[in-house]
């Protein structure tokens, strides 16, 4: 009996609320195409952690799985809060049609539980939607890696059981957090309360001037300081910096809405200057109650904008790292002194060469070009005690192996190969060096990777090139060996020339080995750790903030439509509403993201320039990583406010 | 100055159509308080939008200063709505989120007056309105009959030539309502402002100087007050209405 009367209320109920559904649709449109994403998201890395083709890429990616558990659990908060705060936020819009349930006798369980069941069928709605869409996402992935892997890439379209499984768990988390909070809500929640929620005026944050100017003044200070204590390299400091940015967003959020009425109370003039009066009522009337939200957008804005920038400074320090390394097939540095023929009997056995080249790097004698250097630049840190030095017919061959042009080296002079950013200093390198009898004219510089960076390879930075008849008589640093293969060095080849290594020299330090196929893997590895990981948690954050301000905008288009009729009435032009709906856009979207990138630009700047020199050049240099990290951060931001703003100005305007 | 001739005005789809207003004729003379009576439904609101511009008519004419406003621009019609026309509307419809001030100078920013003047120029007219002390109140803060002169405030402050006036007490007590009419009778006798004013309620009407009767869209009479008292023109009210067979109670 009881049911029965359910089932026939709930029929007219669930029509009632579709049509409600309907009508809200549009203003939460955003909000439903996040939800998919956020599943789309969720479902790609988790079926990326669960891919065995990817996992066994390289060895060290057995790590991805664990790095993205680590970012989807944040994720999943994010999107948890997201939710929760979407479904508060329309069930507090609703509370008329919901009270009205309550006025005509439902009881409040009822109501919970249609709006539970309302908001289940939405999210189901999404996570299939979502996961489809992460299927084809999950390709774009599985492309880029085996693209960065160098392996070749052949669409097959499928899903991962656990994968699914994971994805379904994590959504269902987030719903039931957010369901959950809502429906003990509505089951205390009074008529009275529900109906004339919406009814409510924004308060106006009350706060004597002096106080609001004192909060105001200090919170832009905390800000300086706390950018500046976040570049210190110093755990503890930079957590204080970070506080003190936190501090500095919820002052300057909470006193900023509140000071504005006040600026423009002093200054009748300027505020009945064009459409001034109009953006800035709109705007401080929608931020006296957005205080806190608006300060804690800002500081996942922040977050996100760190994440891309650090992600971005990691990868170019491997890629430039690892660059210097790769310019050789194959290269072994001996030192010490130690026998390297079994190394080259491994070699001569098992891997096909096409051409290779065993050579000698002395030392010179003397340190006056590294204490030139050394007077020139901050940076340089030396390994070698004395100049080291190439003999002329080595170094063309080795240019030769690597495929560098080929060049020249006139009489009676020498020449400098070197990093890049040791140049400038060797350029204006002008004195004649002596080698026994000889005496050398600089005659040039050269700055291709070389294997430069390290004890056993070719110098610190920088070597010397002299004319054969030079080098004899000097002291020999370590023997050398490079190769041009006919097929990429294999891990397991590469393995076993570390296993002899191992086996025949007690300082392993002293020598080294590197292939272009393991310093390619590596940066494929460091990129696909450090990057996806950072960015899976940077979009997530982006498109979640992104959502509630846009949400938060496009539940005003009923009062925004209402506005815009009267003006239209009282004779303002089209031209100049839509120029006060774009000013006002234009402030409430900016108002979040400035902060974060006057603290992220500077961040990554230090962070990106910290490296030694000669690392982070082109696209890794620190100039191109901010703006990279920005233009990210923007384009998706772009998308959502463009959205908003074309949905909004078709609903509010009058034709 | 303004002059309405046989205007038509249809709503709906070919198969479905309503005359809202059928061949209504009149003049309001600068300086004029007209009231325009009918019931509920009878087209007054209809034909307010269509002398404000807000709304086109299907036929006849409408003259301002002996400009017919159909043949204005978009452009011209909003220049002419914010300089010629002010507006006080049955719920209000005052920006909730300005002040009282801020809602009667947009009036005057909207005409890009000089934004020095606006706050004088505002408090001006306020204390003739005596609506001084709610200038910084925003209009939750207010009541309704405040509200209402703040409209009227609005609709005479950047000097508009024409005040409309849709039902401008069908949301006050009766204390309230007849406050706004003394208030808007004072500023057609003291100030020189035309007033033409739609209602429903005889009460109100009886403030004008002439009344005119619309019924299912068209013109049935006119009363003019004369030298008449207030009272006794609220009965010659009454009487025309039953005389015109409406449904009196619907109407009082
Ligand atoms: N936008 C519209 N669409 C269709 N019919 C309308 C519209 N506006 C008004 N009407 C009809 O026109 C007639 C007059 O309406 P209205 O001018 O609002 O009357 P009043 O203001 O006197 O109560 C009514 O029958 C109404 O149903
Ligand atoms: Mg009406």
């Amino acid at each position: 009996m009881c049911w029965q009367r359910w089932g026939v209320m709930s029929v007219t109920l669930s029509k009632l609320s579709l049509r409600n559904a309907k009508r809200q649709a549009q203003d939460y449109l955003v909000y439903f195409v996040t939800v998919v994403m956020a599943a789309a998201l969720l479902y790609s890395f988790n079926a990326l952690t669960f891919s065995q083709e990817i996992n066994t890429l390289a060895q060290s990616m057995e790590m991805l799985p664990a790095m993205v558990a680590m970012a989807t659990v944040v994720v999943v908060c994010v999107f948890g809060w997201l939710v929760a705060y979407a479904t508060k936020f329309m069930l507090l819009r609703r509370g008329r049609e919901l009270g009205t349930y309550l006025l005509i006798g439902l009881e409040n369980r009822q109501v919970a539980r249609l709006f539970f069941l309302e908001n289940l069928a939405v999210g189901g709605c999404a996570l299939a939607l979502g996961t489809v869409l992460g299927g084809l996402l999950y390709q774009a992935f599985r492309a880029l890696t085996l693209a960065l892997f160098k392996q070749p890439y052949r669409f097959s379209f499928g899903f991962s059981l656990p994968a699914l499984g994971l994805t379904a768990v994590c959504f269902g988390l987030i719903y039931l957090f957010a369901l959950g909070r809502s429906r003990k809500y509505i089951r205390k929640a009074k008529i009275h309360h529900l109906i004339y929620f919406d009814r409510l005026n924004e308060g106006v944050v009350i706060q004597t001037r002096k106080k609001r100017r004192w909060i105001f003044g200090a919170s832009i200070l905390l800000g300086v300081v706390g950018t500046g204590l976040l570049m210190v390299r110093d755990l503890a400091i930079a957590t204080a910096g970070a506080g003190c940015l936190i501090l500095f967003l919820f002052g300057f959020f909470l006193s900023f809405a509140s000071g504005v009425p006040a600026f423009f109370d002093k200054r009748p003039a300027r505020k009945y200057r064009g459409v001034t009066l109009l953006v800035f009522r709109t705007l401080t009337a929608k931020l006296a109650t957005m205080g806190v939200l608006m300060a804690t957008i800002s500081m996942i804005f922040t977050a996100t904008i760190l994440s891309e920038g650090s992600g971005l400074v990691f990868q170019g320090l491997f890629e430039g790292r690892a660059a210097e390394n790769a310019c050789f097939d194959l290269y072994l540095g001996v030192g010490d002194g130690r026998d390297p023929t079994v190394y080259t009997d491994y070699i001569e056995e098992n891997i096909p060469v096409e051409r290779s080249l065993e050579y000698q790097v002395y030392l010179s004698g003397g340190h006056t070009v590294r204490d030139y250097i050394e007077s020139q630049t901050v940076y340089y840190y030396f390994n070698f005690v004395q100049e080291p030095v190439l003999r002329w017919s080595d170094y063309a061959a080795l240019r030769s192996i690597a495929g560098y042009r080929a060049v020249e080296l006139p009489e009676g002079q020498y020449l400098f190969h070197c990093m890049t950013y040791l140049e400038d200093a060797l350029k204006s390198y002008d004195r004649p060096l002596t080698f026994g009898d000889i005496t050398l004219q600089p005659g040039g510089v050269y700055t291709e990777h070389l294997s430069q960076s390290g004890g056993t390879v070719n110098g610190r930075g920088y070597i010397l090139v002299v004319p054969d008849e030079a080098v004899e008589g000097l002291e020999v640093h370590h023997w050398a060996y490079v190769a041009k293969t006919a097929q990429p060095v294999t891990r397991a080849q590469f393995y076993d020339l570390w296993d002899i290594n191992e086996r025949t020299s007690s300082g392993i330090a002293s020598n080294a080995i590197t292939t272009r196929a393991n310093e390619e893997a590596e940066v494929a590895t460091q990129t696909a750790l450090c990057v996806f990981p950072l960015f899976y948690l940077a979009l997530s954050l982006t498109m979640t903030a992104a959502t509630i301000l846009t949400i938060q905008q496009l539940s005003e288009s009923e009062r925004y439509k209402r506005q815009f009729s009267l003006l239209q009435k009282l004779g303002m032009n089209r031209r100049e509403m839509a120029k006060a709906l774009r000013t006002q856009f234009a402030i409430y979207y900016a108002l979040p993201a400035v902060p974060p990138v006057l603290i992220g630009a500077p961040f990554i700047l230090h962070l990106a320039s910290l490296p030694e020199p000669g690392v982070m050049v082109g696209m890794s240099s620190p100039l191109s990583i901010v703006t990279i990290s920005l233009g990210i951060f923007f384009l998706i931001y772009a998308i959502y406010i463009l959205l908003a703003y074309t949905s909004l100005k078709r609903n509010v305007l009058p034709q | 100055m303004l002059q309405v001739q046989n205007i038509e005005k249809y709503y709906g789809s070919k198969n479905n159509v309503t005359k809202a207003l059928d061949r209504v004729s009149f003049d309001v003379e600068a300086g004029e308080f007209l009231a325009i009576m009918g019931a509920s439904g009878s087209g007054k609101t209809t034909l307010l939008n269509c002398i404000s511009t807000i709304d086109t008519i299907s036929a006849g004419k409408i003259l301002l200063n002996g400009v017919s406003v159909a043949d204005l621009s978009e452009h011209e019609l909003a220049k002419f709505r914010r300089e010629r026309l002010g507006f006080v509307f049955q719920d209000f419809n005052l920006l909730d989120t300005l002040t009282i001030e801020e809602n009667i100078g947009l009036a005057l920013s909207l005409n890009h007056q000089d934004p020095g003047t606006v706050q004088n120029q505002v408090r001006e007219v306020a204390g003739r309105l005596g609506i001084t002390d709610i200038l910084t109140k925003f209009p939750y803060q207010v009541s309704g009959g405040q509200k209402q002169r703040a409209a009227c405030a609005r609709a005479m402050v950047a000097g508009q030539s024409l005040l409309l006036a849709d039902e401008p007490t069908g949301a006050l007590d009766s204390k309230a309502s007849k406050n706004l009419l003394e208030i808007m009778t004072a500023m057609n006798r003291d100030m020189g402002a035309t007033i033409l004013m739609v209602t429903h309620d005889a009460y109100s009407a009886s403030y004008a100087k002439r009344v005119l009767f619309l019924k299912d869209g068209r013109v049935f009479n006119e009363l003019l007050r004369g030298e008449r008292g207030r009272p006794v023109f609220y009965h010659e009210i009454l009487d025309v209405l039953a005389a015109l067979g409406g449904d009196v109670s619907d109407v009082i």
